[in-house]
């Protein structure tokens, strides 16, 4: 009767043991290319395949019309635009303008064109631009680039006197400028005219379209689509672009995108060497594993900065969801969420949360947006006695026998708090923020649910609080009016507001409208300095620690421009280059 | 036997029709939609114009009618994600995770049911309880923690390629050499999924042959002069077989429909995936015909099963025969 669990114990003894041999051994073993000598050259070598990885594939080659990343990843490398943000200095360039001249009211620009051609050899002239923008405002199309080209609502006015030039006048006064054409990603005339016309261009370069009818202005061409495995990118041999020594570019001959959807087995390729890039920051909590990779010399883990888009905890302020609940009449005040404010240990969370890979943020923009980070809004140190003091003074005391505040009229002081199911960063804030809560009196239920129920949820306000992320579109805050402007369909706490529904969010309406619409930087910033000086008053949403972002990829290559702004690396993929050979069964050449 | 025949495929497309109405409709009752996404970047007007495009601002009678209808000619609908019909999608999808399933079927058959066979007809000894150890250890392993232990093996190793069906190269090389670049690229999410199987397998089988070798048939096949391994192949055997084929039709219709995990960790582009990715961006359809695709293996199987056993037990053939 015995001996079966003795045997038992035996098998797994030895498997542990076989196991711990194999570790030891391939340790011992020496890196798989070492045999091999590779002669190192220097950078802005041509040729050379990259494998990245891409998280999901994509479901519409269409970037007019879908906003999912794997067509914007496409789009970045296979398209371009008239002028664009360099995403490393965030100062605007050129690239199908070759330069432009800016009216004395700072409304209009005339921009001429590069002597250009799509990639299957027709020329690129004014009569696309024109064709972009008009299949972007063509409400049949439903463009989601149609919001973020308009100022004011008004879309702009395009002409084009000659085939080289194009004039595009603002509606209004518009401090971004021409940045806004950053967004205008160009669309070939000769190829989607026809889908514009018989009103199907929304449905026009789906995911079903044949590569082959693709064309590019980028400096690549997608030239193989394998649906659920990868997308392979060959040079375009017409991009216009050269380097200073005059070496056209890319300097890729081949990207190949593999479809990878678990972020696990991910990082397992990128450590056994068969993806060079991967296409998210590394989490917090895979950093470690990276480390031993980095010191061998066969990882590069590159510090993107701040992120710009940190996690963000909110009450619904809308004031139809408290009218019957009697907790509105603390929930709704300032103090109430400042007391939140000051019962959150920032340095903590970081540490909790990223893991130590994070700062400590009072508002929406962080220390990674250079140019609009105000260092001096209101900071709420850690400080219970002072967060109690604030309750205290809203009527919540200790009333009963229980660890929970209660008002004045007996109700507890408890919230439910709604997070995105899956998002682990997400995940733990919201623990840590209940487990942060607690020792105030103040009960957080939290409850995780999947995206779109959230999203929905947001949408009709049937919420008390959310813990979430919201993406901006760009770094300056006059291209998300939606997020500021309490009309806006991204004012969470209140969605599109027909009049500001109180005071400060009237301020700070008529504040963002001169900021956007004065063409002076240094008032621009002071306005804005402004608007975070009272945002960091009312706390409408609270943010609490930016993640440092890092991104992995193999020592292989070369000439990389980081930048914290998506995609990391591959906004500037025109000048990536490789230094060794191409991992393991990689590259379609 | 015709009748027998009409009779499961009646319950085949019952079977069907249940499965893929009860995912259409309760993927399209749950909060939110495929058009959620897009809702914080939208203004109303062109959500709203976004939503009667998709078909999503219809009533649900009226949707589910449609998509009925479609469904009386073989028609899924379009997908709403990939704006393609669902017919080709789960059409390409479908031989990926065929191609998986059959090898994962053969590996756990042909490890299973001898290992069965060798551990339920010995009462004792090391090698039963090795056997035994390793089943419950298949058993117990998680498939998410079974998948990327493999793939940390492939990787760590550099044996195998870690995941994808085919190398980027594969394509356009001939036909030979992309097979055996297949052939480099199936046995880690063949083994993810036959290992447990595998596991599943041998238990029944050791049970059914432990329970078989007492009934005095058994006995009499001795008795006769057989040897005892002779006696356990050729009379405990296909008798045991009928509980563990009994199982077959449920394992060739989960294979077949594709599994979430181990085609997501090995980046297997096969119907699991597909069904992972429409359930995550709520395509109704695509849900619907994934579903649908998953419940007529299911069926399939099950009849397949049924046939293997009267094939098997010549006791149940003759109860068939009128």
């Amino acid at each position: 009767m015995n001996r079966q669990p003795r045997a038992l114990l035996s098998v797994l003894l030895l498997g542990l043991i076989a196991f711990m041999a194999w570790r030891w051994w391939s340790d011992q073993q020496p890196p798989a290319d070492s045999g091999t000598e590779i002669v190192f050259s220097d950078v802005n070598t041509r040729g050379g395949v990259m494998t990245s990885s891409l998280r999901s594939e994509p479901t519409s080659f269409n970037r007019w019309v879908d906003r999912s990343f794997p067509t914007s990843f496409i789009s970045h490398l296979t398209q371009s635009t008239l002028v664009r943000l360099n995403r490393a200095t965030q100062e605007v360039e050129p690239a199908m303008a070759e330069s432009w001249t800016t009216s004395a009211d700072g409304r209009t620009f005339t921009l001429t064109l590069r002597d250009a051609a799509w990639s299957d050899g027709t020329p690129f002239t004014s009569a696309d631009v024109l064709f972009t923008f008009k299949a972007i405002y063509d409400p049949n199309a439903n463009s989601i680039l149609a919001g973020s080209l308009k100022v004011d609502g008004q879309p702009l006015a395009v002409t084009a006197p000659d085939a080289r030039t194009v004039v595009v006048g603002f509606p209004g006064s518009f401090g971004p400028g021409i940045a806004l054409l950053d967004n205008l990603m160009l669309a070939p005339r000769h190829k989607l005219e026809a889908a514009l016309a018989a009103g199907t261009f929304a449905k026009a370069w789906n995911a079903s379209t044949p590569v082959g009818e693709l064309v590019s202005l980028g400096p690549f061409l997608l030239t193989r689509y394998e649906p659920g495995q990868r997308l392979v990118f060959d040079r375009n041999p017409r991009y216009w672009k050269k380097d200073a020594s005059g070496v056209a570019l890319p300097y890729l001959d081949q990207i190949v995108a593999e479809v990878v959807p678990d972020q696990n087995a991910e990082l397992v390729r990128l450590q056994s060497g068969q993806i060079d890039m991967l296409q998210q920051q590394v989490r917090p909590e895979d950093i470690a594993t990276l480390r031993p990779l980095v010191d061998q010399g066969k990882l590069q883990l590159l510090e993107l900065g701040v992120g710009t888009d940190p996690d963000v905890f909110f009450f619904n302020l809308r004031p139809q969801q408290w009218a019957k609940d009697p907790r509105g009449s603390w929930i709704n005040r300032r103090e109430f969420r400042q007391a939140i404010s000051h019962a959150v240990d920032r340095e903590a969370f970081a540490n909790t949360v990223f893991l130590g890979a994070g700062v400590p943020i009072w508002g929406p923009v962080t220390p990674g947006n250079q140019k609009w980070f105000s260092p001096n809004v209101r900071r709420y140190g850690f400080s219970l006695d002072k967060a109690k003091e604030l309750l205290t003074g809203l009527g919540l005391a200790n009333r009963d026998a229980d660890e929970w505040l209660e008002d004045e009229q007996g109700t507890e002081a408890r919230f439910t708090l709604l997070t995105y199911r899956g998002n682990s960063s997400l995940e733990r804030s919201a623990a840590v923020l209940r487990d942060d809560l607690r020792p105030l009196g103040i009960a957080v239920d939290v409850v995780a649910l999947e995206q779109g129920a959230l999203v929905q949820r947001m949408l009709k306000g049937d919420f008390e609080a959310i813990f979430f992320v919201l993406t901006a579109s760009a770094l300056d805050p006059a291209m998300s009016p939606d997020f500021w402007l309490s009309s806006g369909t991204a004012h969470i706490w209140n969605i599109g507001q027909a009049s500001p529904a109180t005071e400060w969010e009237a301020q700070i309406d008529t504040l963002m409208h001169q900021m956007m619409s004065s063409i002076d930087q240094p008032e621009r910033k002071r306005l804005f300095d402004q608007v975070q000086d009272i945002f960091a008053e009312h706390l409408p949403a609270l943010y609490f620690v930016a993640p440092r972002m890092y991104i992995g990829v193999s020592s292989r290559l070369g000439s990389l421009s980081p930048s914290i702004l998506r995609p990391q690396l591959l906004w500037a993929a025109d000048t990536i280059t490789v230094r060794s050979p191409a991992p393991a069964g990689q590259g379609g050449r | 036997m015709g009748r027998y025949l009409l009779r499961r495929l009646g319950f085949a497309l019952l079977l069907v029709l249940t499965v893929s109405s009860a995912s259409l409709l309760l993927t399209r009752l749950a909060p939110g939609d495929i058009a959620s996404e897009q809702a914080l970047a939208l203004d109303p007007e062109a959500l709203s114009r976004l939503r009667a495009e998709l078909g999503l601002d219809r009533p649900l009678a009226s949707q589910y009618l449609s998509w009925l209808g479609g469904l009386a000619r073989l028609d899924f609908g379009r997908s709403l994600l990939y704006s393609r019909p669902v017919n080709t999608l789960i059409g390409e999808r479908a031989l990926n995770t065929a191609v998986l399933a059959v090898v994962a079927l053969l590996v756990a058959t042909l490890v299973g049911l001898p290992l069965g066979v060798y551990s339920g007809s010995r009462s004792r000894g090391l090698g039963r309880s090795v056997v035994r150890g390793l089943s419950v250890l298949a058993l117990s392993v998680p498939p998410l923690i079974g998948s990327l232990a493999l793939v940390f093996l492939a990787a760590r190793t550099g044996w195998l390629p870690v995941g994808g069906m085919t190398s980027a190269a594969g394509v356009d090389q001939d036909w030979a050499r992309w097979l055996v670049d297949l052939a480099r690229h199936v046995p880690i999410p063949a083994l993810a999924l036959a290992l447990p199987l595998a596991a599943t397998l041998e238990r029944l089988q050791s049970q059914a042959i432990e329970k078989t070798s007492r009934e005095p048939f058994v006995a009499a096949s001795r008795a006769r002069g057989l040897g005892q391994a002779q006696a356990i192949i050729r009379h405990a055997w296909p008798v045991s077989l009928r509980s563990v084929l009994g199982l077959y039709g449920v394992m060739i219709g989960s294979l077949f429909s594709g599994s979430f995990v181990v085609e997501v960790v090995t980046a297997w582009p096969g119907l699991g995936r597909l069904m992972y990715d429409a359930l995550k961006a709520r395509d109704l359809y695509l849900v619907a015909g994934c579903a649908a695709t998953g419940a007529f293996f299911l069926a399939a199987g099950t009849w397949l099963a049924d046939a293997l056993m009267a094939m098997a037990d010549p006791r149940l053939r003759s109860r068939e025969t009128p």
